[in-house]
């Protein structure tokens, strides 16, 4: 640890600590999750860079869209993520989340996940290789020291919005909502 | 006195985060992995600190807390290389009393929650302690038979006088059935039941985000300091501040390579495991206390 570090941990220690200790939550959506257990385990040990993954959204900081999302899996993505404790930063991984990919005219599967929850950062590839993933984690690092993974604020801000494109997709959503919904009236 | 009241429970905490990170460093080099920095735990537990987190409820604020404290006055009761407080007063019988309060706080905080991966956590932690409490009270009953005290610190200063007791020729049977129960009292892979993730999503801990984690965190590693200085106390014979540490180190890495081996038991087959051989061998070391002088 270098002299600039140390001062830079003294000065802000969130988001330092934030950085170094990123816990990514299991959850599978499609073939990309292929490429993680190896990115955990012994041949790329993402565990040095302090990313480890844990079982439940309550102890989660990252959260990985692993491939296709379909309309079922959106719903079971939302409620994970609003069960995650902020600050929290999402990346959206291979093709797939972010224009559909191969599933581009398929009938029940996202087209844009940024629609519904707000992406920090997106890994693109077919489905990308597990190196891409230290690339995405480093990039996320210089991300949240420039303050810039700000998904989360602008969850909270957009939330009338996200959660009209939710409703959109999903009919009415059976939970109520995350943070109060302003009523203009209409 | 009133340093030593302050200074043990903070050598307690910067040794079992020593240990958390330890552990997760030695199990790396065991898969062949560079593994995260020693600090790794410091870092994790400063960023659940920061990290917003919902309570379910004040029971469930309160139990983490009782849990914690409960470990707190244990550590208080437990010599640290001569360091004792509370040397004067309970000793071995209070320790056998507050080594539950840990896993009930952690019941009591679970309950409020309503998951019902909670309750099977709860229900299996439960279980497991009841699993080895057995032996280990058989075990404590032997050393005091034979030491004829229950202060810790006098069982200490006699055993510098004769040698360790797991080596002494009565105590040798419970030394080693404390040994197999040691990973069980730890919670390490063979007996990580209770907080198995994959299984039931990290069982008691479900719930628990940002500063409950933490707080559940700090409890684990006071946890792994009071199994194994318990052992170092009573069985290899204390030692000052260098040799103890020395010791503890020892005992745990052992257990650690316990962890990195082994695959998870079934619950019935801990609680099978923990009342066969364990039980027994130690049952027979109190025969052996009483009867031979």
């Amino acid at each position: 640890m270098d002299r600039n570090k140390i001062s830079k941990w003294l000065k802000e220690p969130d988001k330092m600590s934030g950085k170094y200790s990123l816990w990514a939550l299991y959850f599978c959506t499609g073939c990309g999750i292929i490429e993680v257990p190896p990115v955990l385990t012994s041949r790329w040990d993402a565990e040095r860079f302090g990313v480890i993954p844990v079982a439940t959204p309550r102890q989660a900081n990252l959260f990985l869209i692993t491939g296709y999302v379909s309309v079922k899996t959106l719903r079971a993505i939302i409620r994970s993520y609003e069960q995650m404790p902020e600050p929290k930063y999402v990346v959206g991984f291979g093709s797939c989340p972010i224009n559909g990919g191969m599933y581009w005219d398929s009938y029940n599967t996202i087209k844009h996940l940024d629609k519904y929850i707000p992406v920090d950062g997106w890994i693109a590839g077919c489905p990308p290789r597990p190196e891409a993933i230290f690339v995405a984690v480093t990039h996320l690092w210089t991300l949240i020291d420039k303050g810039m993974a700000k998904g989360y604020v602008k969850y909270r801000e957009k939330y009338e919005l996200y959660r009209r494109n939710q409703e959109k997709v999903l009919g009415t959503l059976e939970w109520p909502p995350l943070f109060p919904i302003k009523d203009d009236g209409k | 006195m009133v340093i030593k009241l302050i200074a043990l429970p903070l050598i307690a905490f910067v040794i079992g985060i020593f240990f958390l990170g330890l552990f997760r460093k030695i199990t790396a080099r065991i898969h062949r992995r560079y593994g995260p920095p020693l600090t790794q735990p410091v870092i994790d537990i400063i960023k659940l600190f920061y990290q917003k987190s919902v309570s379910h409820g004040r029971l469930f604020d309160f139990g983490i807390i009782v849990s914690l404290a409960g470990s707190l006055a244990v550590i208080l009761f437990l010599p640290f290389a001569g360091i004792c407080p509370l040397e004067s007063s309970g000793g071995l019988l209070v320790i056998a009393y507050l080594l539950l309060f840990a896993p009930l706080g952690i019941a009591l905080s679970g309950g409020e929650a309503a998951n019902p991966n909670i309750s099977i956590g709860i229900s299996r932690k439960l279980i497991l302690s009841l699993g080895y409490e057995v032996p280990l009270i058989l075990i404590l009953l032997a050393v005091m038979t034979h030491y004829k005290t229950i202060s810790i610190a006098q069982i200490v200063s006699m055993q510098q006088k004769t040698g360790w007791a797991v080596f002494s020729a009565p105590l040798f049977l419970s030394g080693i059935s404390y040994i197999l129960i040691l990973p069980a009292m730890l919670g390490v892979r063979p007996f990580d039941i209770a907080s198995a993730p994959q299984e039931i999503s990290s069982g008691v801990k479900v719930e628990y985000g940002g500063k409950f984690l933490a707080l559940a965190t700090i409890e684990h590693a006071f946890h792994l300091f009071i199994g194994i200085s318990l052992f170092v106390n009573l069985f290899l014979g204390g030692g000052n501040v260098f040799v103890f540490f020395l010791k503890m180190i020892f005992v745990f890495i052992a257990g650690v390579f316990v962890h990195s081996v082994f695959p998870r038991f079934r619950t019935e087959q801990a609680v099978k495991y923990l009342w066969g051989w364990p039980a027994l061998i130690a049952l027979l070391g109190l025969v052996l206390a009483v009867t031979v002088k």
